[in-house]
């Protein structure tokens, strides 16, 4: 991969302040994104005491190790991040990023470390570093390409994660972030956009009645149903925003006679703590998993979001029984494997024009969802092309590592972190981008239209929506139960 | 003193293994979820170590050099029939030996590579600023005894001070022998448990809110 250094006059634009400068001041943070006033006093000590407590009661300590004594610092990496090659600043080169917090866990928490600094007496961990800190872990957009890249092995996205749990454990992190988290578990809405409970009603039964006269049956979201597979828990700002998504995901449980439902409790499955603090990844799982005991549903099925599904899969049995936890799926899952058996049947080439697919970092990376969109869009779908690369070697769309949700640093996002990802959709001319994330579908809205690119962004399940065939779906069905 | 740099090269490259290895299973016993992609894992491990293919998609002049470094690196002090020789002689062990005319060759791409991978760090924007000190000073160290090695293997080329060079040439690898197991070299042991490493350390142990909120004092603070 590589995209071009962006211009002088972009630049300005990108890195424009965010904040008034006695804000800067009060708070001893010249970072572009807000921070909710924390107590500045001492920050080293405090900073160290996180690290501290971290370290003992988690996993890290054995990587960070493994880290300092491996590490070659041979600046492949350099070549694989999308921020260094739009910004071409030396300090967004990950490996560098990653020795911030390497340098200060050698000197404050090694053996060496500690000899080293008697002797030449220096290396304490200063504000400014902090400062340092604050601003280049959230100038990373958390897509691990970087990791595919190390020779070494050295996981930049753990050790970026890891900086951000500790500053946020004293209070650096932004706002947008831990005000949404707060309210999704402290708040009167319990969801990180704060829709409550009848306006979720509201929005629902006007999808069905949109539906209806779209597609002339009555197609329901099942509410609080005990004992239904799947628990469908989408990115709740799908509900004010991808309303088309939630009708094709609806349509396609419709057509497939799939036995789902959504809970009035907690209909959230946004993830914030994977970004920013282990302890709030902790606590939403929790709360996720609480929700599908509630209901004893066998699945949690997330919806078309990244970080969500990822969180989900891969901290559910962490925190909820291992081996026993319900099993989490993606929807595309679930609809591909509806589609493979025949219980749903999608019209060849309803769709006509261009069509591209956007790998979501969260779930490509690790190889998890990358076949699935491709099988059933080729359903579909008469002209679909591929970017390069892509899969699991994909480019981030310039919003992950929930940048996206940080407005105020929105052209940070569509000129530096989502520049390569723009050279990519501008070389496929697609007149659809298919991006399953709700995450990526916001950056990637925002992206074509200060880009200028002439590019739709849509949903996976939007498309599904307009291709499903119910006769020959219904058919399908009872065919199989024949069968069967 | 060979004996003496030896043994702590051993031990020192033993105890970074056991610590990295150990750290590794109490962080799997702590583990919430114990399912590794052990295939994975092993995949990548294997693709890093015998780099073919993907290695060359970028960077692909850096990776052939790199490549070839290394493989002279590694083969020649292990495979030539001197060394082989020595063994021989003081512990009655031998194995394999590297045909001379390949000892040469090795042992010069060795030194031409070492100098261009040096070289590259230097003029390379990003490697130099990433570079600490002994990252310069590894290769410089490296080439040292191969130059004198390569001297004294073929003795109408030396200055006829073949003791003088055969010194150095010892010297200097007992120096790297003992540096090995406490600088980046430790890699040499280290990167085949990488990629585990890796798949490890995202699995988190489970329910430690609780116990970070106490340590810290921050029971029932808001979020």
């Amino acid at each position: 991969m590589r995209t071009s250094i962006i211009t002088a006059e972009e630049r300005e634009k990108a890195f424009a302040p965010t904040k008034k400068p006695q804000v800067i001041e009060n708070q001893k943070l010249d970072v572009r994104y807000h921070v909710e006033d924390y107590d500045v006093q001492d920050r080293p000590r405090r900073f160290l005491e996180a690290f501290a407590a971290i370290l003992k009661h988690t996993n890290y300590r054995f990587a960070l190790e493994h880290f300092i004594r491996i590490s070659t610092k041979c600046s492949r990496c350099a070549v694989q991040c999308p921020v260094y090659q739009a910004t071409g600043d030396k300090r967004d080169i990950p490996c560098y990023r990653s020795e911030l917090l390497l340098s200060v866990y050698r000197r404050h928490f090694t053996v060496a470390g500690a000899m080293r600094a008697r002797l030449l007496g220096n290396g304490q961990l200063t504000d400014e570093k902090i400062e340092e800190m604050a601003e280049s872990f959230w100038n990373c957009t958390a897509c691990r390409r970087c990791t595919l890249e190390c020779p070494s092995g050295i996981d930049h996205a753990l050790i970026t994660h890891l900086g951000r749990f500790i500053l946020a454990e004293i209070g650096i992190a932004p706002r947008a972030l831990v005000v949404s988290t707060r309210e999704q578990l402290e708040g009167k809405t319990g969801n990180t956009s704060a829709i409550p409970v009848p306006a979720l009603m509201d929005t629902l039964e006007f999808l069905q009645e949109e539906m209806e006269e779209d597609k002339g049956i009555k197609i329901d979201f099942p509410l609080d149903v005990e004992g239904a597979e799947y628990l469908f828990t989408p990115a709740v700002s799908d509900f004010l925003m991808e309303a088309e998504t939630l009708m094709g995901i609806a349509a396609v449980f419709k057509a497939t006679g799939g036995s789902w439902t959504i809970s009035t409790e907690n209909y959230d499955a946004i993830n914030y703590g994977l970004f920013y603090s282990d302890r709030m990844l902790e606590r939403i799982i929790r709360k996720l998993y609480a929700e599908s005991e509630r209901l004893n549903t066998s699945n949690i099925l997330i919806g078309e979001c990244g970080h969500a599904s990822r969180s989900a899969k891969y901290y559910v049995p962490v925190h909820c029984g291992g081996d026993k936890a319900k099993p989490v799926l993606n929807i595309m899952e679930y609809t591909l494997k509806m589609i493979q058996t025949g219980k749903l049947v999608l019209k060849p080439d309803t769709i006509t024009e261009r069509v591209t697919y956007h790998d979501p970092c969260n779930i490509a990376r690790q190889g998890w969802i990358v076949d699935q969109p491709r099988e059933i869009i080729r359903t579909f779908c008469k002209d679909f092309v591929e970017m390069t690369p892509r899969r699991t070697e994909n480019i981030c769309c310039g919003g992950g590592g929930g940048t996206v949700s940080i407005d105020e640093i929105r052209p940070y996002r569509t000129r530096v972190g989502g520049k390569a990802k723009a050279d990519q959709i501008r070389a496929t001319g697609a007149k659809y981008l298919i991006a399953p994330c709700a995450n990526c579908k916001k950056q990637l809205r925002e992206l074509v239209e200060d880009q200028g690119i002439d590019c739709e962004v849509v949903g996976l399940h939007d498309l599904i929506y307009k291709a499903i065939d119910f006769e020959a779906s219904y058919a399908g069905i009872s065919a199989t139960k024949e069968k069967g | 003193m060979f004996r003496l740099t030896f043994i702590i090269l051993v031990l020192g490259l033993i105890r970074i293994l056991a610590l990295d290895i150990w750290g590794a299973v109490l962080a799997y016993r702590r583990a919430g979820d114990k399912n590794l992609a052990w295939g994975t894992a092993i995949k990548n491990t294997l693709q890093w170590i015998f780099p073919t293919k993907r290695i060359f998609t970028r960077r692909p002049i850096y990776s052939l050099f790199s490549i070839l470094f290394h493989v002279g690196l590694i083969l020649v002090p292990i495979f030539l029939l001197a060394h082989v020789q020595l063994w021989k002689s003081g512990t009655g062990l031998s194995w394999w030996t590297l045909p001379h005319i390949w000892a040469d060759i090795l042992t010069l791409t060795t030194i031409g590579f070492a100098i261009a991978l040096l070289l590259g760090r230097t003029f390379d924007k990003g490697a130099r600023f990433l570079s600490r000190k002994q990252d310069y000073v590894w290769p410089v160290l490296l080439i040292i005894p191969f130059v004198t090695g390569y001297l004294c293997s073929n003795v109408e080329l030396g200055p006829g001070t073949y003791q003088v060079l055969m010194l150095i040439h010892i010297l200097a690898a007992e120096l790297i022998f003992v540096l090995i197991p406490f600088t980046k070299i430790a890699h040499c042991v280290l990167m085949p448990l990488s990629q585990f490493v890796l798949a490890l350390a995202w699995k988190f142990p489970a329910r430690v809110d609780e116990k970070i909120c106490t340590t810290l004092n921050k029971k029932g603070a808001p979020v």
